[in-house]
């Protein structure tokens, strides 16, 4: 498998205090990578140590390509409008202006306005455009959609997929776990300047070691029963509902029993923790 | 060399923008040359001999210690600069353009007095204005070196408002600029000396200025460009 981003024990000291103790990761060719965590984790720390805006004490950082990078916090001159910046980004790395970028960012439609009168989502849109100037084939972003309405999120979502499409690697710090789920293919979770976990979503919520409930809607309504690898079922809403730690057990036991009492089964759904019950979860583990 | 032509002409434009700048660069000396030009020259006629050095120093002086350093603290002490750093436009490029810009500017208010006095107060042009305008390219740089080192150093406008009229207001009065300095107390006139504008209007006001009236000038713009390299260079580095 190639890979675009190395991270080999990275160390961050601000002084006396160690942000990042020594965290590894890679991040495939052409892959979504979120790096999760609570604020003041190290996910930004970590970024701009990629980016090569903050020096790091200890390990290495190898780029398998060009880097185009979006910040979380990033500002141009007030009056400066979006074509200029544009224009000046694009002189400075001596590319020629993409009309195609300033349209699929939709650029185009605020290119004389004034940078400070530029909604949110118009300037995270310009500084993404920016930093996709070189076309370059990692593109790093921080916090992409803070501070979007839900129209911006998922238009910027549109243009992320589309990125990845074009065989982009992107590696982002996120706080929204809606976004992590569905954008990206792994995701790592720092905690307290360690990486605490590293893998895909579902990877994620499958190793949660928790409670599952199951629901069932039967024909006919399902007797008191002893259970083996259930709670004793209660009625919610229609719904036969068991808590479990085994769920795969549970659901056979269920299935089985239906089978032999020649119940019919309407409906049945399943409730696993969400990706955000097992961030808390990680937050909470070692405290 | 296309791209940093287009940053300096883009800066030109930036601060015909920027309010704080036109006010400091242009609004507030003109309007106080013709104000001044007005009450001076009535008041007492010898003023005509020396009315466009003196409000030309006052221009300089309030365009580039007051006005120079604004877009600098927006963009040193901001995140611009970490927009620049990561989209490959180097640290230094900001305080050039704004240099070359403000020298633009200043030297334009410069060349409106110099046009305008004789023609609305009568005053009395430089013996020489071709050395004249060498002096005041000097005096100018000079200033715009003080004036980019408050924008590098000062973190906030309500703190850059504060050093810059603690430059700016002694520059107004013990300089020479608005009466003689042989009328201040000693002390006053002393600290005058320490001052670019009191060595810009002796140096502009004379058609033969000796050489060591320049060194003070000089020794203001070494210091500033040895402060303004460190203080880049800690930013590029950070």
């Amino acid at each position: 498998m190639d890979i675009a981003i190395e991270v080999n024990n990275l160390v961050k000291n601000y002084g006396n205090v160690t942000v990042l103790h020594g965290i590894s990761f890679s991040v495939r060719k052409g892959e979504i990578f979120a790096l999760l965590g609570a604020n003041g984790a190290g996910k930004t720390t970590t970024l701009e140590c990629i980016e090569g805006i903050r020096r790091h004490n200890e390990g290495t950082i190898a780029l398998h390509g060009k880097i185009g990078v979006q910040l979380q916090s990033s500002s141009l001159m007030e009056n400066i409008t979006a074509l200029e910046a544009y224009r000046l980004f694009s002189k400075w790395n001596r590319a020629p202006v993409h009309k195609g970028i300033l349209e699929n960012f939709g650029i185009l439609e605020f290119k004389n306005k004034q940078y400070r009168t530029l909604s949110t989502g118009q300037k995270r849109r310009l500084h993404l455009a920016i930093a996709l100037i070189n076309n370059p084939d990692i593109i790093i972003l921080d916090e992409p959609t803070a501070g979007l309405d839900v129209e911006g999120r998922v238009s910027l979502h549109r243009e992320i997929r589309k990125l990845k499409e074009a065989g982009k690697t992107i590696l982002l710090a996120s706080h929204d776990m809606a976004e992590v789920e569905t954008l990206c293919d792994r995701i790592g979770i720092l905690k307290e300047g360690n990486l605490a976990f590293i893998g895909t979503a579902n990877e994620l919520t499958g190793s949660y070691l928790g409670e599952s409930k199951i629901y069932i809607r039967t024909r006919n309504p399902f007797p008191e029963l002893k259970l083996r690898y259930s709670s004793p079922g209660n009625l919610e809403k229609d719904y036969f509902t068991v808590t479990t730690t085994e769920i795969s057990d549970a659901l056979l036991e269920l299935l089985t029993l239906l089978k032999e009492m020649d119940n019919d089964l309407l409906d049945i759904k399943i409730e696993r923790s969400t990706l955000e019950e097992r961030l808390i979860e990680i937050a909470k583990e070692g405290n | 060399m296309g791209a940093f032509i287009y940053g300096v002409i883009l800066q030109w434009k930036l601060d015909l923008r920027n309010k704080g700048i036109l006010v400091t660069y242009y609004l507030v000396p003109l309007l106080f040359f013709l104000f001044i030009g007005t009450i001076f020259t009535s008041i007492n006629p010898l003023a005509k001999d020396t009315l466009i050095q003196s409000m030309t120093i006052f221009a300089i002086t309030m365009g580039a210690f007051l006005g120079t350093p604004i877009p600098l603290v927006e963009l040193y002490s901001g995140d611009i600069k970490k927009a620049y750093k990561v989209g490959g436009i180097p640290i230094w490029v900001g305080v050039v353009n704004n240099y070359i810009s403000a020298f633009v500017h200043l030297m334009i208010t410069s060349l409106i007095i110099f046009l305008v006095a004789p023609l609305v107060f009568d005053a009395r042009l430089p013996d020489k204005p071709l050395p004249y305008f060498g002096y005041l390219s000097i005096f100018l740089i000079t200033c715009i070196s003080i004036g980019v080192v408050l924008g590098l150093y000062i973190k906030s406008i309500s703190k850059l408002t504060m050093f810059s009229q603690m430059l700016f207001l002694p520059s107004m009065m013990l300089s020479g600029i608005m009466f003689p300095t042989d009328m201040l107390p000693k002390v006053l006139e002393n600290v005058g000396f320490l001052l670019p504008a009191t060595w810009g209007l002796r140096i502009l006001t004379s058609s033969e200025p000796k050489i060591l009236w320049f060194l003070p000038l000089l020794l203001f713009f070494l210091v500033a460009i040895i402060l303004g390299a460190c203080k880049l260079s800690r930013i590029a580095m950070d």
